[in-house]
């Protein structure tokens, strides 16, 4: 018996596809066209790239020295990273509570959601450079406020959809049994939380070594000032020290912060919340109801 | 003993859960109730310990209100009521005992409870519990390492580590094979007969029903339709309630009457 | 098994605490207490802090109310900052597919492109997008283009690591059934695997820019192009209020892109 009669399907509109990549060409197109770049330059790109990588690390005999001082200034960087994390982290965990709907009412968490918003939209060395450092001067400080104020932001928003996720047995359990809200918040919230939380502070921590290591550009104190005062007096020997002191503490800090994160997670249940923590990007990209 | 007068409860969306409930439980009664999704029997129960406000009516529990509480004596009244879960509802990261003193949060005080440090005389009430479920020698493992009923078990001694007077149990046996779930009934029987504490509990499996419920009350859309004891309750009568004919899922099956 | 029938069992002793707990715990003071100390770290106690960020507060009233008649002069570096932002994320996404195929051991040719084309994305992602920007100022002078390079940089970073380690976990179904009619590595890739993590890609393309954005707005404050410039010159000459239109602006694009982001990830995907 053949099957007769069942016409092709039409094939489904793409209209707002269509209108999606459009738009998109168009704003590509406009940027393209109109930049003010000096393309002609590019050529001497790989050049120039050449001499200035020689320059850094291929020097016959290198002042040795200055590797020690490289690593204190990255010290100093690390430094400024650990406590930026830990204020942001202080600040952020009681307005995560307050910023999760299924804590406080709808109307609240939102207010609190916009906020941390707000914070997290500007990058950190605006921060610094706009607020902290004419309040507290230059030096290391305004480095570690702004970091911790931006840090708040992120840190907040990430805890706030890690509470909103719970199971809400337990709590239910808590409440049931005549628990108080501290009570209910200690045994029911908590512990569903905790690990994951932590793991984003850890996560934080890394991203903030990247940043500290960039406030030093604007005199925020660590390794970015020495570094930008070698390349502005164009001694790139010690650049190039700087640059290697900065990847090798950058990746064992990542290293043993992706293991402290994963053994975190692991001592958690089982569930595909282990991706999230290795690709914490993610939980950034997750949609927000803005 | 509990009286409910009129109790209603009318959701946000506008579904009216309960409809004029009128209701007496002694004390030291085992009670089922049974009746279809949606029928009203999780709101009822949750209605007793003030989970679930009333819309209108009143429970009383040894003639104190439950709607007239207040949120510090609202805690009191649930403190003495211990109440078990479908889903275990354990803090599945802790120790079984941990989560068992969750049942000791209202006595010891909220600065022992947030930081842990529970009493010497809680802690022996948490085991005592667990030895009265038989599974005591799981204290220390974490709970999510758990089968299914011995969660429940967990759940159970929660319940008891607040040396309640009611207990309340939401299908309690609904997330359990047949065999476990049987084990699960007749510890709660036994609590029942043995501290004389009234039991109210939810099924969906009718053949469960007969063979444990003293009494049972069916619920339909919301309202009270049934009210006798276990050996009364048979097929029309299931089948009224229910306002439909019985299937295969309305009984657990394999060995029903294994009590 | 119910206890009315077994033995009651004898209390478990409370096992041995681990020392995983305290042993953090002390790791976490000591290197606070190093990352704080007049010695060793930044010298960083509470009053300290306290009395510098009331001294400073005096200053956050010079930010209030904004300069408004400065934006017209801002218009033009923030749509430069844009443009830097689109520019890079476009060339940078776009040469991320190819290098994340590379850099996964499921698409990747051999072992050793595999290895090395990690290696490099760890380190590159290693270093902060201002230490290109700088590199490429020293090397091409001030302007938007060493600005687009350093982003297109680390933006080829971002991507191509968050893509490999999406496609380090697709279905290998597919893989096989492109193999088993013949096809080359490159049609497989093509048909079977990017199909898989395209809605992802078009997830992180739309993070790098974000990214891209935030961090054109800073790249100027050391030559490289954007707003930033403004930003020096503002601050070098004190004008805090004007400096304040330039974060309210920022702020606001920023806001925006994410609101666009949203919008168009729930379209395409």
């Amino acid at each position: 018996m053949t099957a007769r009669g069942t016409s092709r399907p039409a094939r489904p509109s793409q209209r707002t596809k269509h209108i999606a990549t459009a738009l998109v060409v168009l704003a590509v197109a406009w940027a393209v066209l109109t930049v003010d770049v000096r393309i002609e330059r590019l050529p001497r790109l790989p050049g120039q790239l050449a001499n200035i990588f020689s320059e850094m690390f291929l020097r016959p005999s290198p002042e040795w020295e200055y590797f020690g001082r490289a690593f204190g200034y990255m010290m100093e960087s690390v430094q400024i990273a650990w406590l930026g994390t830990i204020i942001g982290a202080f600040l952020s965990l009681p307005l995560a509570f307050f910023g999760a709907k299924n804590i406080t009412s709808p109307l609240v968490s939102n207010i609190i959601r916009q906020l941390l918003n707000a914070i997290r939209a500007i990058p950190e060395i605006l921060v610094a450079v706009v607020v902290f450092i004419p309040m507290v001067g230059l030096g290391a400080y305004p480095g570690m406020l702004a970091i911790g104020v931006h840090s708040v932001g992120t840190l907040g928003k990430l805890a706030a959809e890690v509470i909103e996720g719970i199971n809400p047995g337990p709590v239910e359990a808590a409440r049931a049994a005549g628990g108080n809200p501290l009570q209910i918040q200690r045994w029911g919230v908590l512990p569903q939380v905790l690990p994951e939380i932590v793991a984003f502070w850890l996560y934080r921590f890394e991203i903030n070594i990247r940043a500290s290591a960039i406030l030093g550009a604007v005199g925020a104190g660590g390794v970015g000032e020495a570094l930008v005062q070698s390349l502005v007096y164009r001694r790139y020997e010690r650049a190039g020290m700087l640059i290697i002191v900065i990847i090798v503490v950058t990746i064992l800090i990542d290293t043993a912060s992706g293991w402290l994160r994963r053994r975190i997670i692991e001592g958690g249940d089982r569930p595909s919340k282990a991706s999230v923590s290795e690709q914490p990007e993610l939980a950034e990209l997750r949609e927000e109801s803005v | 003993m509990i009286r409910f007068t009129n109790a209603s409860v009318v959701y946000p969306g506008g579904v009216h859960a309960l409809k004029n409930v009128t209701l007496e439980i002694p004390d030291g009664q085992m009670m089922v109730i049974v009746g279809l999704s949606g029928a009203g029997k999780s709101t009822l129960i949750r209605a007793i310990n003030g989970l679930v406000p009333l819309s209108d009516g009143d429970i009383t529990i040894d003639d104190v209100s439950v709607r007239k509480a207040g949120p510090k004596k609202l805690r009191e009244i649930r403190s003495k009521i211990g109440m078990i879960f479908q889903t275990f509802n354990l803090v599945n990261r802790t120790t079984v005992l941990n989560n068992v003193l969750m049942g000791r949060l209202h006595g010891a005080g909220t600065m022992r409870s947030v930081l842990g440090w529970y009493k010497a005389e809680d802690v022996e009430i948490a085991m005592q519990a667990l030895e009265r479920v038989g599974i005591v020698e799981k204290a220390y493992v974490r709970a999510s390492n758990l089968s299914g009923g011995q969660q429940q078990r967990v759940g159970i001694a929660r319940a008891l580590a607040q040396q309640p007077k009611i207990i309340l149990a939401d299908e309690p046996v609904a997330s359990l094979d047949p065999p476990t779930s049987h084990v699960v009934m007749r510890d709660l029987q036994r609590i029942n007969r043995e501290l004389n504490m009234t039991t109210i509990i939810n099924l969906h499996f009718l053949d469960l029903a007969k063979v444990y419920g003293e009494r049972i009350i069916g619920m339909r859309a919301g309202e009270l339709v049934y009210d006798g004891t276990g050996a009364q309750a048979d097929e029309n009568v299931f089948r009224d309630i229910y306002g439909r004919s019985l299937t295969a899922d309305d009984v657990m099956g394999e060995a029903a009457a294994a009590g | 098994m119910t206890a009315a029938s077994a033995p009651p069992s004898a209390r478990p002793r409370r096992p041995a605490r681990s020392l995983a707990g305290p042993l953090a715990l002390v790791a976490f003071a000591a290197i606070t207490w190093w990352a704080s100390s007049e010695e060793f770290g930044l010298g960083f106690d509470i009053p300290r802090l306290l009395t510098n960020l009331t001294r400073g507060a005096g200053i956050l009233a010079e930010f209030w109310p904004p300069d408004f008649s400065v934006l017209p002069r801002t218009v033009g570096p923030m749509l430069e900052t844009i443009q830097m932002a689109i520019i890079a994320s476009l060339i940078g996404c776009l040469a991320a597919l190819p290098i994340a195929f590379l850099a996964s051991r499921v698409t990747s040719p051999n072992f050793a492109t595999y290895l090395v084309d990690r290696s490099v994305l760890s380190v590159v992602r290693a270093l902060p997008d201002v230490l290109y920007a700088l590199i490429f100022v020293a090397a091409l002078g001030i302007g938007p283009l060493p600005g687009i390079l350093a982003l297109i940089l680390f933006n080829i970073a971002v991507v191509a690591k968050l893509l490999s380690e999406t496609v380090d976990g697709v279905d290998a179904g597919p893989i096989e059934a492109a193999r088993a009619t013949g096809a080359n590595r490159l049609l497989t890739v093509r048909w079977a695997v990017l199909p898989q993590v395209l809605p992802n890609y078009v997830a992180y393309s739309l993070y790098a820019f974000e990214l891209n954005i935030r961090a054109s707005a800073v790249l100027g404050i050391v030559g490289a192009g954007g707003i930033g410039n403004l930003i020096n010159e503002f601050r070098r000459f004190f004008q805090y209020d004007a400096l304040m239109v330039v974060v309210l602006e920022i702020l606001v694009l920023v806001i925006i892109v994410e609101w666009i982001s949203i919008w168009i990830r729930r379209r395409l995907v």
